[in-house]
């Protein structure tokens, strides 16, 4: 777990580098401010520090639980930001991925079992086709069913069952199809591995053997996969929130980028590198708990 | 006397077995055509289009599909079909050249942290968690910034930033195949690690990741329309499926062709793959030898 | 198997929040019921869209029109702006002018008389103090207020602006040097280091609005928020979820007329097409239109009734940047003004949406000349000519022309547009240079561009805005780098120069003279198109509305049946 820490810092260091790098500063706009006004703003936001104090003032602040102001919002806090945002792109996320694995799983194993069937097509189709419409595309559509045409669902927002379905299904829908297809291809390679024949010639029933042998070694790849699917379902999908107005993190990085909010910037990257450090934690653990011949030290 | 038929049976290599269990996967093959066609389509398109792809007609905007512009025009009177075509060149060579800069790195990563010993193979994971981590559109907007809007741009950010699933995936493929009794059977006839590794781990590891690679060429086409979305696009007039989608989308409620098109477009090309990247996959399994 | 044990719990422990924070996501709903009243009369609500999060709504601190579009409800100025854009007096009794002595005879001090029964939401009075200290903490170097610099005419502003480095002794030294005083508690003395005729209008503007010393001491950044955000104007803020909505609702103690509405709020959509889907979906009352799908709103059969549009005080042109070849030859320069024809831009890939310009100063603001600049009609002919003239009678012997913009959807239509008509009319080729939007920011106020694309839009309607500032020598905004001493001269006496008209007239001069040379080469005026359902009444709009139509006189609005 200490291995975080060196990762962490690698990142903020990079990223924080990269900030001051990309050309175009947060005071730089169409109608540029007086020179005195740009002085001042530098001095308030302590920009006109040198890099390293910069650095090390942000770290300092960091491991103490303050990531840092954000320009784009009010001087609010950032990690009061994130933790308002969190639960909402999270909360979108995590029922995004159990869509995708509700819908990916099950249809990827019966499209393995029984291969070359209508089931394989009607799958194979499925997963094509969510697969090769871009999110915000799916979205628009949705809103333009749902809520334009049939009145039945919100355009937007957060707080109730309504307005989760749309983005959820739209964010849920190419880690499905690419879940069933990873889930298909494993599973026609353990089906035809030898110990399945073992088993099947020791006759063993079907669903026994399907559920304790093939599925466990078969869900590895989809592990694989579907750790980083759901690390980036947690952090959020710019895209998604920006369409459906989610007021969650997913945005934050995005717009902080562009408006050069280098506190939001700083504090969004620290949070997605622990997001996604601790998912793939999470993944190899499951590894180790689903396939015993893999160890660590 | 299942012994004596497989003695009389001619050799193949894994590779060329592969090829003829491929010709026989009719879906595979007919992936594969799909693709050639619109490959043969994409560059011929200037032959047999009487419009450039840039070609604007001010008194003919946002028209919809017709006989002189069977797919209809864009916002600035320009031949739907025409860009569409053009487009295909732009969009596969985004979607395939990413995939080359994804596969040369990733793989071997993936593979030689997984034969190698724990203790590398945790270090270099954290390493690739960084690049996860990475800020991808700071880094994006970096690369723009240097190389300017054009393809070449597109295809490095894009698989600059896109290879860790790819090194994942292999790893963690290769680490179960690691196990296996061949392998072992292998490593005890003499074979060595590196000959272990790059002939009969990474082959049999392909199976996930080719599924990826076919997954991962619409995303990154995807990624591309985002990027496009967003503004830090392949700059215009060169026009790409992902751009193409991006721009209908703001007229999106004015005429929903021209997301539609390229959509479908996309949609064909990915089927196609899909198809011809199952056929792979089930050709090189060696299990389904028949 | 202990190891294993140990796994699961983990991975419980990990999922179980997760799952709570969905669950407990659900019972908040953010869309406010709106407010039925006692009678059975049709709810007082509005419902507009922000395009996003204000990034403050501190007065002295903003520069958004989203940011303005609440400011403006929450507080009132000492003047303001009628609908044909003069000026009127609101706090003030009324307009300082030299014939009832709000004005001295040099021009350079104002003296402003308050209503005595203008008070705050908490029911407190407005004083000349509270005015006194906004401006001073407008001013005030911690602060780093963005329209700081538009108060530098005040004596000792600027001065006290720039004094971050100095110690707190000095600072509050200068802090008194501001020549801003509540001579008594209504009434307030400005003096000027120089006459500007145009004070006035900048006094009208949000920094200027008067603000609560008390609050904003006991509850420093959070004074912003419901329910410290106090103001003196006919709507008070009661809600503001981040990044969701904000609720405005009438101000029962308002000094003024009070609103017709009980309630105006503002979601933050920021996809035009989801504002769009909202609107159709009656979750909103107003709404943008994505651009270019004018056309086909103009033809559906019932939204067609719903649109206003209006013309805006904003002018898109290209700007050249006159020291870098081949740009820094005036006739070229002309050549490719005359060779666009924006009236095609206008009618067809615009449908119709804005008017063609031809001069920089647009329709309804003061100094607009309808005809200036015919000079540049589209005219191919004339094109050719010029280039001859400029020294390139073979157009392929040009040396490569690169146009750069920052990558959004309207801006790719204009360069691509732009591109065709080089091609096409002077068969030159345009290199497209589409940059992300910061960068493009600082390569242009940087100098680096050659041919760029960019608007302005007023600040406040005088050609004291839109001139000096852009094509002064070395002016803050003045990118294409033009310098002409004539020009400055003009600019300097037209700037403290108190008769109006010959003001004016010396600015119309100054105009013609940039016309002349061709720093910058004009496409079109802004016109705003967006949707309104039948059931809102009374809007009234001006050129300088902020993001929602009518803000300006929102106490105007009711909604019927």
């Amino acid at each position: 777990m200490l291995w975080l820490i060196p990762v962490l810092f690698v990142v903020a260091f990079i990223t924080f580098s990269l900030m001051h790098l990309v050309p175009g500063g947060p005071w730089d706009q169409e109608k540029q401010l007086a020179p005195q006004v740009v002085e001042n703003l530098n001095r308030k936001y302590n920009l006109d520090k040198p890099f390293i104090v910069q650095f090390g003032n942000f770290l300092w602040n960091a491991v103490r639980g303050d990531l840092g102001v954000s320009y784009s919002y009010q001087d609010k806090g950032v990690t009061q930001i994130l933790l308002s945002g969190l639960p909402k792109t999270a909360g979108l996320g995590v029922t995004a991925f159990l869509i995708a694995i509700i819908i990916g799983i099950p249809l990827g194993i019966a499209a393995a079992l029984k291969q070359n069937s209508t089931v394989d097509y009607i799958s194979v189709f499925f997963s094509t086709l969510f697969a090769n419409i871009p999110g915000f595309v799916i979205g628009i559509l949705f809103i333009i069913l749902f809520s334009v045409t049939l009145h039945v669902l919100p355009t937007g927002g957060w707080g109730s069952i309504k307005q989760v379905i749309m983005p959820a299904v739209a964010l849920a829908a190419l880690p499905a199809a690419y879940i069933a297809r990873v889930t298909r291809a494993s599973m026609l390679e353990v089906k035809h591995q030898d110990y399945i024949r073992t088993a099947q010639a020791k006759g063993l029933a079907s669903r026994v053997i399907i559920i304790r042998h093939m599925l466990r070694n078969a869900l590895i790849p989809v592990m694989t996969i579907a750790g980083p699917e759901l690390a980036a379902l947690v952090t959020g999908s710019f895209i998604i929130e920006s369409l459906f107005s989610i007021p969650g993190i997913g945005r934050l990085f995005v717009q902080g980028v562009f408006a050069r909010d280098y506190g939001l910037i700083m504090g969004t990257i620290l949070f997605y590198a622990f997001a996604v450090a601790l998912v793939n934690l999470i993944v190899d653990i499951l590894y180790a708990v689903v396939d015993p011949r893999i160890r660590y030290e | 006397m299942a012994i004596a038929i497989e003695a009389t049976r001619p050799h193949h290599s894994l590779w060329g077995d592969a090829i003829i269990r491929l010709k026989r996967n009719r879906f595979a093959v007919a992936g594969a055509i799909i693709i050639f066609l619109i490959t043969m389509l994409a560059f011929l398109v200037s032959v047999f289009s009487p419009y450039r792809f840039d070609q604007q007609d001010l008194n003919a905007i946002l028209q919809g599909p017709s006989k002189a512009h069977p797919f209809g025009t864009d916002d600035l009177g320009r031949d739907v079909l025409t860009r569409l075509l053009y487009g295909a060149r732009t969009s596969l060579a985004v979607g395939i050249f990413a995939q080359f800069i994804v596969l040369i790195i990733g793989i071997p990563i993936g593979a030689f942290s997984a034969s190698a010993s724990s203790r590398v193979d945790n270090f270099i994971m954290r390493f690739v968690d960084v690049i996860y981590a990475f800020p991808d559109i700071l880094f994006i907007i970096l690369i723009r910034s240097i190389l300017g809007g054009s393809i070449y741009m597109m295809f490095l950010a894009i698989g600059l930033v896109a290879w860790v699933n790819v090194a994942r995936l292999i790893r963690g493929q290769v680490l179960f195949q690691k196990q296996r009794d061949f392998v072992i059977a292998a490593r005890a006839m003499g074979a060595s690690e590196r000959y272990i590794t790059i002939k009969h781990l990474i082959p049999n590891s392909l199976g996930p990741v080719i599924v990826a690679v076919t997954f991962n060429i619409p995303r990154a086409i995807f990624a591309e329309a985002a990027l496009s979305y967003i503004g830090i696009g392949i700059k215009p007039p060169t026009p790409s499926w992902g751009t193409m989608i991006r721009d209908g989308y703001d007229v999106i409620f004015a005429a929903p062709y021209l997301v539609l098109f390229p959509a479908v477009a996309i949609g064909m090309l990915m089927l196609s793959f899909t198809f011809l990247g199952d056929g792979l996959r089930d050709a090189l399994d060696p299990r389904l030898r028949r | 198997m202990k190891q294993r044990l140990f796994c699961i719990l983990g991975l419980l422990l990990i999922v179980m929040p997760l799952g709570l924070m969905v669950a407990c996501t659900k019972g908040e709903s953010t869309t406010p019921a709106p407010q039925v009243q006692s009678t059975p009369s049709v709810p007082q609500v509005l419902r507009a869209n922000l395009d996003g999060e204000p990034a403050t709504i501190d007065p002295n601190r903003a520069s958004w029109s989203r940011e303005r579009t609440v400011i403006m409800q929450v507080f009132q100025g000492l003047l303001g702006f009628n609908q044909d854009l003069t000026l009127k007096p609101v706090v003030a009794r009324e307009i300082p002018s030299v014939s009832n002595g709000g004005i001295s005879a040099d021009g350079k001090t104002y003296t402003f008389k308050l209503r005595p029964e203008v008070t705050w939401s908490d029911g407190k009075k407005v004083t000349a103090n509270d005015f006194e200290y906004s401006i001073k903490r407008l001013l005030s170097p911690d602060l780093a207020a963005q329209y700081a610099s538009f108060y530098f005419d005040i004596a000792g502003g600027k001065d006290y602006f720039g004094s971050a480095k100095k110690d707190d002794a000095a600072r509050t030294q200068l802090r008194s040097t501001v020549a801003v005083k509540a001579v008594d508690a209504s009434t307030l003395q400005i003096t000027l280091a120089q006459p500007r005729p145009t004070f006035l209008q900048i006094m009208a503007l949000w920094p200027a609005y008067p603000l609560r010393e008390d609050i904003i001491s006991k509850f420093g950044d959070k004074w912003t928020e419901p329910p410290n955000y106090i103001g003196n104007g006919p709507f008070m803020l009661t809600e503001w979820v981040h990044q969701d909505h904000l609720v405005l609702k009438a101000n029962p103690n308002y000094w003024g007329t009070k609103p017709r509405l009980s309630e105006f709020q503002l979601k933050m959509i920021t996809d035009a097409n989801a504002e769009l889907a909202a609107y159709k979906n009656n979750e909103l009352d107003m709404s943008r239109v994505p651009p270019g799908t004018e056309k086909a709103v103009m033809a559906d059969p019932v939204i067609s009734k719903e649109i206003l549009r209006f013309p805006e005080l904003t002018t898109f042109a290209f700007q050249f940047n006159v020291t870098r070849p081949p740009f820094d030859n005036v006739k070229l320069r002309q050549a490719l003004a005359t060779a666009i024809d924006r009236v095609a831009f206008v009618d067809k890939v615009r449908n119709g949406v804005g008017k063609p310009a031809l001069s920089w100063v647009p329709p309804g603001m003061p100094g607009y000349d309808p005809n200036l600049g015919k000079e540049y009609e589209f005219n191919v002919a004339k094109a050719k000519q010029l280039l001859t003239e400029a020294g390139y009678p073979d157009s392929s012997k040009l040396p490569e022309l690169k146009f750069q913009y920052s990558d959004t959807a309207g801006n790719r239509l204009i360069a691509q547009f732009l591109q065709g008509q080089l091609k096409d009319n002077l068969g030159v080729n345009l290199t497209l240079e589409p940059m992300e939007s910061k960068a493009f920011t600082q390569f242009v106020n940087q100098e680096k561009h050659t041919w760029a694309w960019f608007g302005w839009g007023a600040d406040y309607p005088d050609p004291d805005n839109w001139l000096p500032e852009l094509f002064g020598t070395k002016a803050g905004n003045n990118h294409t780098v033009y310098s002409n001493p004539k020009f400055d001269a003009l600019a300097k006496q037209a700037k403290s120069e108190l008769d109006n008209a010959k003001r004016l007239q010396m600015w119309a001069e100054a105009q013609k003279m940039v016309m002349a040379d061709t720093p910058i080469a004009t496409m079109f005026y802004r016109e705003r198109f967006i949707l309104v359902k039948p059931t809102v009444k009374g809007i009234k709009t001006t050129g300088m509305d902020g993001q929602v139509t009518g803000d300006l006189f929102l106490t105007e609005i009711n909604l019927t049946k």
